[in-house]
């Protein structure tokens, strides 16, 4: 949530805008052809994320994306021990190419980076998918051409800006996935086991297997894109829909690196908001119930 | 006042002469939109119902079939071939496979989509509106019968003091209330909504068939646990289409507040149908960006 506060908070205070002189203004524009000059952007990023990048000093140029999909052999869900490699390979790569293609969609458009990226999964039988598509931004008035290496990052503008302002800088999505088998239990601890509450520990072992190596992996692929952290993480776990003995673990998350001399406090304001919501119609006064 | 459509009902002629107007804002929109100058007018809308059928005649016809009749499909779109990389082996085996661009599918989309908004416009212009706003179109199967309607629906507006719209036909945009005061303010005028869907239709090789079902090819080739490369140029295909048939739409201005959404029907042995819709605010830039000071970041206290 941002706001201007008033002027006795010793904050600067936006010049009033004659919102109707704006509107008829603008309305007038549409008279005339658009310049040929002008820069053509395309976006899907809000107004807000927007205004917030500009005042950072980015912009929007393009929407681009990235997609990639990776074959699962046949029978590698059936019953096993240990690591389904096949699996984990397969959204590691499709991961890793799809990151590829929409990093080379921004540096054609002549960006810096992609923000807001929508991540979209998904593991079948017999393929894993990634998809990626976002908003290509960069510093206003740029062409493209910039010592720093283009980044890829799921931040929405808002959360990129903060980060900004805070001296830190998004260096690009690091995933890990991981996905292992619930090895079957014995006859004897079957036996023991029925019709009792107890812990599944083959299923509870799988679980801790699984996220180990997705989290060490999405670690690693942090410190390859020389990181010092990876936020808003977004994991996923639990039996898969078309093999219920198999676990899967998945995390992703975007890589960032301190890039000024020390983190900058951003010095949030508190504020209290007094727009509470109006209290729903209350049906037990109906009946006489209240006080009086 | 553009003259009486010949498709206008009547009775909208009628409701339109009437003193009240009507409205699909919500009230903090409503606010919003008096206080930039804009004047309800009425609740339009566009309907356009379509027969949909996904397969023209002679598409695809042959595949699947073995090694015999013809192959390629030429729709005059995007297509790529991907022959079998084994040679004949087998009337069962996928010698050839597909990537084409469902034109028909894609123009009976955008017939659907242009007539239903132009119906919208039409309604507006009529009520006398200048623009409309909080623009929401869907289209969805009727009664799961091959048959899908279209609807583009807003409120009209009047732009107090303002002149008739450039050409007779208003400016219309996703945005409302708010959302659009910022959007004036930061510079841009709402010019259109703007829309396009693609169609892909891939039809597997045999190498594309075996990755995708996990089968392992007595022929090699099909590298297990490699990408599916026919598969990914459709995707990557479907998706550059929709945003160059925006991009067409756009002449010199920008697109706003984009969505773009890629739907996949699997059709099983590595066939599968890709559509994708991307829609957004086509506007332009009527002043120079007027940057506003950094936003003072808050924390709400509940």
């Amino acid at each position: 949530m941002t706001a201007f506060l008033p002027a006795h908070d010793g904050l600067p205070t936006p010049e009033p805008v004659d919102l109707k002189a704006e509107m008829l203004r603008a309305t007038r524009a549409l008279a005339q052809p658009p310049a040929a000059r002008a820069a053509r952007m395309t976006s899907d990023l809000s107004i807000d994320e927007e205004l917030v990048l500009h005042s950072i000093g980015w912009e929007p140029v393009e929407l681009v994306g990235g997609m990639s999909t990776h074959s699962i052999p046949y029978g590698v869900w059936n019953w096993g021990q240990g690591e389904i490699a096949w699996a984990s390979q397969a959204y590691t790569r499709s991961f890793a190419r799809a990151t590829e293609r929409i990093h080379a969609e921004c540096t054609k458009a002549g960006a810096h980076g992609v923000v807001g990226v929508h991540v979209e999964w998904e593991v079948h039988r017999h393929h894993i998918d990634v998809t990626l598509v976002g908003t290509a931004v960069r510093a206003v008035g740029g062409n493209g051409l910039s010592a720093d290496p283009v980044f890829v990052s799921d931040l929405s503008g808002r959360d990129f800006a903060l980060l900004h302002r805070a001296g830190w800088t998004p260096l690009g999505l690091a995933a890990g996935a991981s996905f292992v088998y619930a090895p079957r239990r014995s006859v004897g601890t079957a036996m023991k086991q029925k019709g009792q509450n107890v812990e599944l520990t083959n299923f509870t072992e799988a679980m801790y297997a699984s996220r180990e190596a997705a989290m060490e992996r999405m670690q690693s692929a942090a410190l390859g894109l020389e990181g010092t952290g990876v936020v808003e993480v977004k994991v996923t776990e639990g039996p898969m829909d078309f093999a219920h003995h198999a676990v899967g673990f998945t995390a992703y998350g975007t890589v960032v690196r301190l890039v000024a001399g020390e983190h900058r406090h951003v010095g949030a304001r508190m504020i209290l908001p007094l727009d509470d919501p109006v209290r729903a119609f209350d049906v037990t006064s109906l009946r006489g119930t209240g006080p009086g | 006042m553009s003259q009486v459509p010949a498709d206008l009902p009547e009775a909208a002629v009628r409701r339109f002469a009437d003193g009240a107007f009507t409205s699909g804002l919500t009230v903090p929109d409503f606010a919003a939109c008096l206080q930039l100058g804009l004047e309800p007018v009425g609740f339009v809308q566009g309907f356009c119902v379509m027969q949909w059928q996904f397969y023209r005649m002679g598409a695809g016809m042959g595949m699947g079939m073995g090694g015999y009749g013809s192959q390629y499909v030429d729709t005059g779109g995007y297509s790529e071939n991907y022959q079998c990389p084994h040679g004949m082996v087998s009337a069962e085996h996928r010698y050839w496979g597909q990537n084409y661009e469902q034109t028909w599918v894609e123009d009976a989309w955008a017939e659907g989509f242009t007539s239903a908004y132009s119906r919208m416009v039409e309604e507006a212009a009529e009520a006398g509106a200048h623009g409309v706003v909080g623009v929401v179109d869907t289209s969805y199967p009727l009664a799961d019968m091959g048959v899908l309607e279209f609807k583009v629906q807003g409120t009209a507006v009047r732009v107090t003091d303002g002149e008739p719209p450039h050409g007779g036909q208003p400016w219309t945009t996703y945005l409302a209330g708010q959302r659009l005061a910022k959007l004036v303010e930061a510079g841009y005028a709402p010019v259109s909504i703007a829309a396009s869907a693609a169609s892909v239709r891939v039809w597997a090789n045999c190498v594309t068939e075996n990755l995708t079902e996990g089968s392992n090819s007595m022929y090699g080739m099909a590298t297990p646990g490699s990408e599916i490369d026919q598969t990914v140029k459709a995707h990557t295909a479907v998706r550059r289409l929709a945003r160059r048939r925006v991009r067409d739409q756009l002449e010199h201005d920008s697109l706003h507040g984009a969505t773009l959404v890629t739907t996949t029907r699997e059709l099983g042995q590595g066939d599968a149908e890709l559509q994708c819709v991307l829609r957004g605010n086509r506007v332009r830039r009527f002043k120079e960006f007027d940057p506003v000071p950094p936003p003072v970041p808050t924390v709400r206290l509940l």
